[in-house]
């Protein structure tokens, strides 16, 4: 491993870090990603949500709350963000559909719409009226997956299930990236004599060649299908992220993979290093500007105390709403609690506001205050937006 | 026409433990429960079988009732009563006196205690605050409610008694000013059934009120909630009390693989829609804290509360038979027995009974005390190695609960509630409290054709909220994370909302 200085140094290797990651290799600086696991990315649906809270997403970022993240990306830098987003994807194998100036709806396991925004090409074609023939081929025993639910909504709806004797959703898709399993599945889907019409099925149709595995199949039955992503741990967020990894080790990134942050070494407003709590030997990680992409609560990079919020890497002020009564609402279904609104405020060069202590440190993702992900539904959207934003930032400052 | 001796309305220990003696005694019998069983304070409470500790001090007769109970109930119920133990602990600043007290007390109704050193009392449970001046063990044991309802239903079921869970007393019939009967409400179908009786008991707890009234019968009672918190594993495997007079927030007690820790008492006007607050939880948890230090830091996972109902004493019509609780005879065929604990809910059948048995004019003896409770050689327990074998198969992770273990329930009751899967196997009792699984359950409950698919979307609902209610005092640390989680699973993923 590099023993030098970084250019840049990303804590966080979820969407938002590996966004800037990979966007600083691409303007040629050298790039070291800390993560402590496999981010909260995996747990997805592998959507991009850009702004589900209207249709037209791109339109609706501009009438945001001020205060919003998206407000600090410039409108062409959040079109620039997306193109190069689907591009990473394409060229990584894991072609994306859609556009951002409309979303588009998928059907859940529950039968349910989701709104989102740019999806995998395996889910291209969810887009289904209530009427229409749908016919499900789910699998023997698989626990997070129930055909049922998605019968009650559509009623023009057939279902079969096949036994691929695995009941996970990642044994499915592992056993799918056999060729021969491929084959037996194929020609058992065929005996089916399924009705014309769309066949969904869950979001199983492997893990590293998801794409060319839909393209085979349906080639090899003539039909048209679409993937239902199902509950974590989710493929389709598996292969995002793994795609976004690769990407980034492609262009020649440094991954610190399995390190949390011990401590911090800095000279006055300036983040020097950090150092990492590996077992055995002490490792430093050097960086000319730090990206701090750590995520909001459930990835760790908040820490919410019975009346207080931190922020856990360096300890930067947090804005949070005061009185912890208030933090959650009664309703369970009602979106947009206020403890969303928790994290670190930035300036318009993403760097922490002014009475924080560091100059060479930018923020990006769902750590920022006000992004309210699961309120405005821009999960992923914000993550790609931000992350490139404050690698374009950072580029600036370490040119 | 259905007809039985007697009509028992309250599926909580009460109800359950009469049911089991009029079994025994050979009366027929039916029980009626608007949820199911230890749906109310029987399944909110601390789960601890007292030792009579607690009321060595100021309620030496309710302490003479618990260990007399307690060592008949470690007899006949070994399945459902894990023998922990119990401590007192002494913390600086407890008074000196109460011990002095607290000893003679023990030493006068027989507890057997035994005086430990701070250093012993850290060896038997390392967690304690260590700057402890001393430490009293005593027979405190842990108890399973739901299991004890269960078991004590056996033996009902077993000789011909009807039980009606999710069943409603909607009326109770009256004829020449006497009660004869009630009329019930199914409640998924709203089907309504008649039920005669010689002899109406109205074991409804919180809800006795209620049911008196239906009666044209008075019973004024006062509420007072209690409140608990959940923790995320077991911080001791002793129950802990505090050395002083009994006050809020000052026991623990470990149950399966948790710890309980509680409770206050504020009154409250009606026993349904019971709100925990951010501030009872504060107050649970400091206090916990005081006895066990990794309470400040532990995850909670989730709060609950029960009601204890108590007779308003300046109307008590009936015979008092015991400080610890009340039957009272309303005259016209109407029994209502309140207050009480789950330690003694035996005694408390049994004197209901003896006073049935007088109103019936029939001697036959109680057996509860002597024959052990039926069914516990089927009990599983807790057996991890056992369930690990078939990891495969497992749809709740934090409680290691198999596909089969469900379906098997599924076919022994037909199911209609996901309480009564949860009661019966764990599901959804762990650490992200059925964020998981309980789409899974209702899933293979659809499977197996015991509820539509509309049916479970609504079962669904229902529980999301009511599992959101119980967390939500406890939001924060590493359960503010989880179910920041399952917000985004049923919410993000499934848009649960659109329903």
């Amino acid at each position: 491993m590099n023993k030098g200085t970084y250019d840049a140094v990303v804590i966080g290797g979820g969407m938002s870090g590996l966004t800037a990651a990979i966007t600083l290799c691409d303007a040629g600086k050298t790039v070291a990603v800390i993560s402590k696991g496999d981010p909260v990315c995996c747990l997805s649906t592998g959507c991009v949500d850009i702004l589900n809270s209207t249709d037209e997403p791109f339109d609706g970022i501009s009438s945001l709350p001020f205060g919003h993240p998206y407000g600090l990306v410039e409108q062409d830098l959040i079109i620039e963000a997306c193109e190069h987003f689907m591009e990473t994807a394409a060229r990584g194998s894991l072609p994306y559909a859609g556009s951002i100036h409309k979303n588009r709806h998928l059907i859940t396991p529950i039968g349910m719409k989701k709104t989102t925004c740019l999806v995998p090409k395996t889910m291209e074609h969810a887009n289904c009226d209530e009427n229409e023939g749908i016919h499900i081929v789910s699998f023997r025993g698989l626990k997070d997956f129930f055909p049922s639910y998605i019968m009650l909504q559509y009623s023009n709806t057939g279902c079969s299930i096949f036994d691929a004797s695995v009941s996970s959703t990642i044994g499915i898709a592992e056993r799918f990236e056999d060729e021969r399993f491929r084959e037996t599945f194929a020609d058992w889907l065929s005996r089916q004599h399924i009705p014309e019409g769309k066949i969904a099925i869950p979001a199983v149709l492997g893990i590293r060649s998801s794409f060319s595995i839909y393209k085979e199949l349906s080639q090899r039955t003539g039909r048209t299908f679409f993937e239902i992503p199902t509950l974590p741990p989710s493929l389709p967020g598996i292969r995002l992220f793994k795609c976004m990894k690769q990407a980034f080790l492609a262009r020649g990134g440094h991954l610190y993979w399995g390190s949390e942050i011990a401590s911090v070494e800095k000279l006055g407003a300036i983040i020097e290093g950090v150092t990492l709590k590996n077992p055995g030997r002490v490792g430093r990680v050097q960086g000319r500007a730090f990206i701090l992409a750590s995520g909001s609560f459930i990835s760790g990079g908040l820490f919410a105390r019975m009346d207080s919020v931190q922020e856990t890497v360096f300890g930067l002020p947090v804005y949070y709403p005061e009185n912890r009564s208030g933090w959650f609402k009664d309703s369970f279904f009602s979106r947009g609690h206020q403890i969303e609104k928790a994290g670190v405020e930035v300036d318009s060069s993403f760097r922490p506001l002014a009475d924080a202590p560091f100059k060479n440190l930018f923020i990006c993702g769902s750590i920022m205050a006000r992004s309210e992900v699961m309120k405005y539904g821009c999960g992923h959207g914000l993550a790609i937006a931000t992350g490139y934003a404050a690698a374009r930032s950072c580029e600036g400052f370490v040119r | 026409m259905n007809v039985k001796d007697v009509i028992i309305i309250g599926g909580g220990s009460t109800g359950c433990g009469i049911a089991r003696d009029l079994a025994l005694r050979g009366i027929s019998h039916c029980l009626i429960e608007k949820n199911d069983f230890a749906a109310g304070a029987t399944g909110a409470c601390h789960g601890l079988l007292h030792s009579g500790g607690r009321y060595a001090v100021a309620d030496t007769d309710a302490a003479a009732e618990c260990i007399a109970e307690n060592r008949i109930l470690s007899r006949i119920g070994r399945k459902c009563v894990e023998q922990t133990g119990g401590l007192f602990v002494r913390l600086p600043g407890d008074s000196k006196k109460y011990r002095d007290a607290f000893l003679k007390g023990c030493e006068r109704l027989g507890i057997e205690t035994e005086v430990l050193s701070p250093t012993r009392a850290l060896e038997l449970v390392p967690s304690l605050n260590p700057a402890l001046e001393e430490a009293v063990r005593v027979p405190d044991c842990s108890i399973d409610p739901f299991r004890l309802c269960m078991l004590n239903i056996v033996s009902s079921k077993a000789r011909g008694g009807e039980i009606f869970t999710h069943h409603e007393v909607i009326n109770i019939i009256k004829e020449r000013g006497r009660c004869v009967g009630v009329k019930l409400k199914e409640k998924l179908s709203s089907s309504i059934k008649e039920i005669r009786g010689k002899v109406i008991v109205n074991a409804a707890g919180a809800w006795a009120q209620r049911i008196a009234i239906l009666a044209g019968s008075s019973l004024p009672m006062t509420l007072s909630k209690g409140s608990l918190v959940v923790t995320n594993h077991r911080l001791s495997n002793m129950v802990i009390n505090r050395l002083r007079p009994p006050s809020d927030g000052d026991i623990i007690v470990p149950n399966e693989a948790v710890c309980l820790a509680g409770t206050t008492s504020v009154a409250v006007d009606s026993p349904d829609n019971l709100e925990v607050t951010s501030g009872e939880v504060e107050t649970v948890a400091w206090e916990a804290a005081s006895m066990v230090p990794e309470f400040e830091d532990v995850r909670l996972i989730r709060t609950y509360a029960g009601v204890r109902a108590l007779l308003n004493s300046e109307s008590l019509d009936g015979r008092q038979i015991s400080r610890s609780f009340q039957i009272i005879d309303h005259k016209n065929g109407l029994f209502s027995i309140i207050g009480g604990k789950l330690s003694t809910y035996r005694l408390m059948a049994e004197k209901l009974c003896d006073a049935v048995m007088r109103h019936l004019d029939l001697k036959r003896a109680c057996l509860t005390a002597e024959k052990p409770l039926e069914g516990q050689e089927e009990l599983r327990g807790y057996p991890l190695s056992d369930r690990l074998e078939s990891l495969k198969d497992i749809i709740c992770e934090c409680e290691l609960v198999r596909r089969s273990d469900v379906e098997r329930v599924i076919q022994r009751i037909s199911p209609k509630h996901i309480g009564d899967i949860q009661h019966r196997t764990r599901l959804g009792m762990g650490p992200c409290q059925g964020g998981f699984c309980t789409y899974r359950a209702l899933g293979v409950m659809q499977e197996t054709g015991k509820v539509s698919p509309e049916e479970s979307i609504e079962i669904l609902k229902e529980f999301l909220q009511r599992r959101f209610k119980g967390i939500r005092p406890v939001l924060w640390g590493d359960q503010l994370r989880e179910e920041q989680l399952i917000e985004y699973i049923y919410l993000g993923i499934l848009s649960m909302e659109s329903y």
